[in-house]
């Protein structure tokens, strides 16, 4: 008998069929993996199992009994807990404040505050989830504020946890420590749905693997007994073309992006950076890595203007011009935040930052507009229904294939990429690393800041280390992990 | 999309549930207090539409749809411009001052007055750009904050130094003839501005969905930080869109003080509530800007309809606005419950 079990499960959102009759079954204990591309229908699924979306046709089932699940309320009460891709905690209370929510214990009609916490510290503790009861959330880092999510599942006595995309806000440390709760958490006897699109993740902790691909099951593995190209084919249908390799030309051009002794105090003058300098040249990729918060947001935003004119950064020999300078094409990692705005259209997307040009005068061409639109898409290959619907109907891929076709499409001999592949699938990323190498072929100077060091030393020619505000390290774009980690943490080599 | 389909979105939208429920709701009041509906509905049919009040009507849906377009343009950029009050005064006097004091010459006597009462209306509204922009002060509580004194300036204004003499009552004295707008045909409440408020909205719809302009004013709305980083100056876009909801309240306003009975009447201007009733009629419209000469002929009716409710059945016409409160509340209900469907 298995604890929980979708059985045939078919979800349409208008058009688009996002699940189409998925049987899955998780037992109990079991690190169950589900993986698949964008828009494969795995947060579909996992919300129709939390009760927040009802199925079109199907069952679910607990412990081989058939349940109607209409809310999270109802999922909650059959033992099921998730942690969502966009934690739903109050940053103004405390880490107990939040676990208990909901469900607070009460002595004579008031909120036991003492018990909350000591409840909490007895959980954190049995789990290894290590977070301070009495902290705000609101000034936690994301990994502790996750740990708080599946505190607050486990507090309820989730029997089942739901994860979706939990690591994408992580960095690789705080992964690790991640997997070594769930793997506590399941050897409780908790089964745990984890959705990643990352594959080592699933070989590093998955017992079994379900694959999905446009709302179908197209393969289910036991971790132990399969491989990532099995893996990717199941995903993708198709292999992996190896990656691009990497020209050993020599840059003889005068750098288009200089940057000299750029240093930046914020409100309360702390120096956010300190004497930076670098250039870029046409046809080369720098790479940018360095922990959250060393001056990479600093840093992009003076080079593409958004910080106003800031002494020291030079476009083609001239000063950056304040608001955006129009010469950089800047793909900016926060595609909720800067990169779209989700109540507009497709079209009206891709047409930020071009819609002077494409007017004479004061009209915008309606009609020019929605044709380059749909160009854009093509050529991009963005799967959307059409231009005029909303960008926040597409996938998260196929927004950020909407977003580089939009920028990569200037005419800029600048391309500052943020975190360009972050929460996309092996075949989004593929294609955005094309698309970043044929700009570099094309004679673009490309600033390229990554978390992931695999990334960087995929593409990048060179890569810059940013410690506390500083350049602390170069490095050629075949550097071992180890060597750029370690300058990463400020260690001196 | 099928006819029915089509049918059963129109039904089930946000704006006709509205009015549905509020309609519902107020009947069950008029149940409850005693009322008679199937004397008050009529009656407020008749006292909207028969015996020659379909004029009046016309005619107060003129000032209700220009404060409609003080709210609506600049919610397009995300700010709430609450002040329509203030901007309406301010326009009503600057008007007048003008019409009073200036001697012109014919169709420039009814054309600066006019723009005369756009300008300062804008301006008004304008002070409250720098204070969102710079100081962080939400345009929906300093347009509201900068109303009060700007409604009290232009009372004393007329109280005082454009009073009429002699008379003791606060109004300016009737404003030259080459000032009064003229009618339209043969009536004698509308007059010229009802084309005027209607192609300036036809205007507004183009600008909207049509020009740079419009689509950067509703980038910023959207998400100010994407607008930003695409290079719209979001300050300026934000300032602009207050200062054209304001201009639509000023011309309002001077509409108002250049129709019968040509003067602007303390209170006058503020007192048959045209700011409430707009920020009704657009979020009735739930961010479809068509739809917006709809709502605001539909509340109009109802507020017109109300005094004659209460002449003819005794109906207080309070129940009107109690109508148009319950429609505002429906309205942000259901968007909650769509957000959240959303999820
Ligand atoms: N609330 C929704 N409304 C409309 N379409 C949706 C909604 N949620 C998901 N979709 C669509 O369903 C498909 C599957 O999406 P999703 O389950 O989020 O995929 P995944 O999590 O695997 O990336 C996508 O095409 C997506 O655009
Ligand atoms: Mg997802």
């Amino acid at each position: 008998m298995y604890a929980a079990e979708l059985v045939e499960v078919t979800k349409r959102f208008g058009p688009v069929l996002a699940n189409d009759g998925i049987d899955l079954a998780v037992a109990r204990g079991e690190v169950h993996a589900v993986v698949g591309e964008n828009g494969a229908g795995k947060s579909t699924l996992m919300s129709i199992l939390y009760g927040l979306h009802r199925p079109d046709a199907g069952e679910i089932r607990r412990d081989g009994r058939t349940v109607a699940l209409r809310s999270p309320a109802d999922a909650i009460r059959h033992g099921l807990g998730m942690v969502h891709q966009r934690f739903r905690l109050f940053p103004g209370l405390t880490v107990a404040e939040n676990v208990v929510i909901g469900a607070e214990p009460v002595r004579a009609g008031r909120i036991d505050r003492a018990a909350a916490a000591r409840k909490v510290a007895a959980l954190s503790e049995r789990y290894g989830l290590r977070a301070d009861p009495s902290a705000l959330v609101g000034g936690l880092p994301v990994g502790v504020r996750q740990r708080v999510e599946i505190l607050r599942a486990l507090y309820r006595e989730a029997e089942i946890l739901i994860l979706d995309e939990p690591t994408a806000v992580l960095t690789p440390g705080e992964t690790d420590r991640l997997f070594e709760v769930l793997r506590t958490v399941a050897a409780t006897g908790v089964s745990i749905l984890l959705v990643t699109h990352k594959l080592s993740e699933v070989m590093a902790i998955g017992d079994r693997v379900t694959v999905l691909r446009q709302g179908r099951v197209t393969g289910r593995f036991t971790t132990a007994e399969t491989n990532a190209d099995e893996l990717v084919n199941a995903m993708i249908g198709r292999s992996l073309a190896p990656s691009a390799p990497k020209r050993a030309r020599p840059v003889r051009e005068d750098p288009v992006l200089e940057v000299r002794d750029l240093t930046i105090h914020d409100a309360d003058g702390v120096a956010r950076l300190s004497e930076v300098s670098l250039s870029v040249h046409p046809g080369e990729i720098v790479g940018l890595a360095g922990v959250a918060g060393s001056g990479q947001r600093e840093l992009i935003d003076s080079v593409t203007g958004l910080r106003g004119a800031v002494p020291g950064v030079f476009l083609a020999g001239t000063p950056v011009l304040a608001g955006r300078d129009p010469r950089v094409a800047y793909v900016p990692e926060d595609r909720h935040g800067r990169a779209t705005a989700p109540g507009m259209s497709v079209a009206e997307n891709i047409l930020m930052g071009a819609q002077r040009e494409l007017s004479s005068r004061w009209t915008l061409p309606t009609a020019a507009v929605k044709r380059r639109a749909r160009d854009l898409v093509d050529r991009f290959a963005i799967s959307a229904a059409s231009v005029d619907v909303p960008i926040s109907a597409l996938s998260g891929g196929n927004a950020q294939k909407a977003v580089l076709a939009r920028e990569l499409t200037r005419p800029s001999r600048v391309v500052v990429a943020e975190e360009p592949t972050q929460g996309v699938d092996v075949g989004v990323r593929e294609r955005v690393h094309a698309l970043l190498l044929a700009a570099r072929d094309d004679g673009a100077a490309v600033l390229l800041q990554s978390s992931e060091l695999s990334e960087l030393r995929d593409l990048a020619d060179r890569i810059l280390v940013l410690y506390e505000g500083r350049v602390v390290a170069e490095f050629p774009g075949d550097a071992t992990e180890t060597d750029i980690g370690r300058a990463m943490t400020g260690a001196t080599a | 999309m099928t006819a029915p389909a089509l049918a059963r979105r129109v039904v089930v939208s946000a704006p006709v549930v509205a009015v549905a429920g509020a309609l519902a709701l107020t009947t069950l009041v008029m149940l409850v207090v005693g009322v008679d509906p199937t004397l008050a509905y009529p009656a407020l049919i008749r006292g909207a539409v028969a015996d020659g009040n379909l004029e009046y009507t016309v005619a107060a849906f003129v000032p209700t749809l220009g404060m409609a377009l003080a709210f609506a343009l600049p919610l397009r950029a995300g700010e709430f411009n609450l002040g329509g009050d203030g901007q309406l005064a301010a326009g009503g006097v600057a008007a007048a001052a003008l019409a009073l004091l200036v001697p012109l010459p014919p169709v420039v006597a009814v054309v600066l007055p006019l723009v005369a009462g756009a300008l300062a209306g804008g301006l008004v509204a304008a002070v409250a750009a720098p204070l969102s922009t710079r100081l962080k002060i939400p345009a929906i509580v300093s347009t509201l904050l900068i109303s009060t004194p700007a409604v009290a300036l232009a009372s004393y204004l007329v109280r005082f130094p454009l009073a009429e003499a002699g008379t003791g009552i606060a109004q300016t004295p009737t404003l030259p003839d080459a000032a009064h707008l003229p009618f339209l045909g043969g009536s004698g409440y509308v007059t010229i501005g009802l084309p005027l408020i209607v192609v300036l909205t036809g205007l507004w719809l183009y600008a909207d969905g049509r020009t740079v302009t419009g689509y950067e004013i509703r980038a910023t709305g959207q998400n100010r930080e994407f607008a930003r980083y695409g290079g719209v100056r979001v300050d300026r876009v934000a300032a602009v869109a207050l200062a054209g909801g304001g201009a639509f309240a000023g011309l309002s306003g001077a509409l108002i003080v250049l129709g019968p009975p040509y003067r602007f009447v303390d209170g006058a201007l503020t007192a048959p509530g045209y700011t409430f009733t707009a920020v009704a009629a657009v979020l009735l419209a739930s961010a479809r800007p068509v739809v917006v000469p709809l709502t605001v002929a539909l509340l109009t009716v109802l507020q017109v309809g109300g005094q004659g409710m209460e002449r003819e059945a005794g109906v207080p016409s309070q129940l009107t606005q109690i109508v148009q409160g319950l429609i505002i509340v429906i309205v942000a209900v259901l968007a909650t419950l769509q957000a959240r469907r959303r999820r």
